[in-house]
């Protein structure tokens, strides 16, 4: 009795239907009934918007590693104009509610350069705010590569070519791995923003569908369990590759 | 070994060498003693080329330590072992062998392979530095540095991060080398490694060499400051 309490995959169960238990008391309680049938033929919709939320995190991991990278080369830049540059612009992002910035980037400063282009502004907008996230991220890989280990390359006699791409870049890809997936995991929430520029993501197809099926309890559980269906596994994987790569 | 020093100086924020000039020649292996912060560390990496003293000159079997020639012929050992954490024990010596030595990837291999059999590693070989111990890391460190066929082999207090059993088992892979042809240049806090190991000995004591001499400087010392090391660490 007592060591099937000791047991992992038990404590599992247990949370889960814990977990499940507090669902359905949530959905019990609910003044609509709840019905799978009405939201049935707009599968395609969601599938569609899945697809969708999955495409621009992409897109945006993509940008903000780019521009991140770039970020960290001007913050260690020795033009002190670029170091100051970063740091303003860490500072205003790191105090900026996501939402905020999606509106700004889509309503102020796109028009301001002309473009009205509200999903290119949308994914802009997520690229700018994880950016300064991504410069930390490289920043502190390749810090975690000692000064020792330069000291051994030099001693070999490694050229500047062979030192990154034999010795640090492989490195700085292993611990890079784990807090980009973080990342991404946090870029496919915050994606859900995007609906307030009728973006076709989850959120917005979701009230879409409610609006034209009335099944609120329906749409936001399913909405629901679709970003678990990718952020879950995501975070598992981030911290398998964390245990298999780690130095 | 043929070490000449003329009024080497080397200035961090402090002076860390002050001064120094020596002409020895002939010895195997020599080691370098004196307290933490005395200036061992910074002579040893000024004697292999890593780093280019501020004032004054060394020469090293009468080449220039700067050098790219002088530089080749080093195997350097540090005080943590400083293997690539990303590759294996054999891979950290086959990668230097076929990029900076031009070895064909069945040479490395196989000169891999013997090295790290003479320091009895052949079942560690393929394991990352993080699965094997303090004391097999610094012996494949050593098989590395020996790996590349240097005429002389500098070890930077290759046993400061190991136990008592870990120190024992690298300097005795060390002795177990003298054989080879090697000549040695060592810092070390083991004086009874000193005493079997070395046939001369550098004291250092502020950035200055107080005293140098063979081992028996060590039972004998001349000076006050060699007299108090030599009590403190016995």
């Amino acid at each position: 009795m007592s060591s099937i309490f000791k047991s992992k995959a038990f404590a599992y169960v247990l949370a889960l239907l814990t977990l499940l238990a507090f669902l359905a008391f949530i959905i019990l309680r609910q003044r609509s009934g709840f019905e799978l049938d009405v939201v049935k033929p707009y599968t395609s919709m969601w599938v569609s918007a899945f697809f969708k939320t999955i495409f621009i995190s992409l897109i945006t991991l993509a940008g903000s590693l780019v521009l991140g990278f770039i970020f960290y080369l001007l913050s260690i830049s020795k033009i002190k104009y670029f170091n100051a540059l970063i740091d303003l612009f860490t500072e205003v992002v790191y105090g900026t509610p996501l939402l905020v910035m999606v509106v700004v980037t889509a309503f102020l400063i796109g028009p301001a350069f002309g473009s009205y282009n509200r999903n290119v502004l949308g994914v802009l907008a997520l690229i700018f705010y994880m950016s300064p996230f991504m410069k930390n991220i490289f920043k502190s890989a390749i810090l975690s590569i000692d000064e020792e280990q330069y000291l051994a390359m030099e001693a070999f006699g490694f050229t500047t070519y062979q030192k990154y791409r034999y010795i640090i870049l492989p490195q700085v890809i292993r611990i890079l791995m784990p807090p980009l997936m973080n990342n991404l995991s946090l870029i496919i929430k915050g994606s859900a923003l995007l609906n307030v520029l009728s973006y076709e993501e989850l959120f917005y197809a979701t009230v879409v569908i409610q609006s034209k099926t009335y099944a609120f309890v329906e749409g936001y559980l399913i909405m629901w369990a679709l970003y678990l269906v990718i952020t879950i596994p995501l975070s598992n994987f981030a911290k398998l590759i964390e245990r298999k790569w780690a130095l | 070994m043929k070490i000449e020093l003329s009024n080497l100086t080397h200035i961090y924020d402090r002076v860390v060498i002050d001064d120094c000039t020596l002409d020895i020649d002939g010895y195997q292996s020599i080691a370098v003693i004196g307290v933490s912060g005395s200036g061992k560390s910074t002579l040893v990496r000024i004697l292999s080329g890593l780093e280019a003293p501020t004032m004054g000159t060394a020469k090293v079997n009468g080449l220039e330590v700067h050098s790219e020639e002088h530089k080749k012929k080093i195997g350097f050992v540090f005080q943590k072992h400083n293997l690539f954490p990303h590759l294996t024990l054999k891979e950290n010596i086959t990668l230097v062998l076929e990029k900076t030595r031009d070895y064909s990837k069945a040479e490395a291999q196989e000169k891999a392979t013997f090295y790290l059999d003479l320091l009895h590693l052949q079942n560690q070989a393929n394991k990352l530095p993080k699965h094997v111990s303090g004391g097999e890391a610094q012996r494949a460190s050593l098989a590395r540095a020996l790996s590349i066929d240097p005429d002389f082999i500098f070890l930077d207090e290759p046993t400061s991060s190991l136990d008592p059993i870990l120190t024992d088992e690298v300097l005795k892979a060390v002795e177990e080398l003298k054989g080879l042809g090697k000549e040695f240049l060592f810092i070390t806090h083991v004086m009874s490694f000193v005493k079997d190991f070395a046939d001369y000995v550098i004291y250092m004591d502020q950035g200055v060499i107080k005293e140098h001499g063979e081992p028996s400087i060590l039972t004998n010392p001349k000076t006050q400051s060699l007299k108090e090391f030599m009590e403190k660490v016995r």
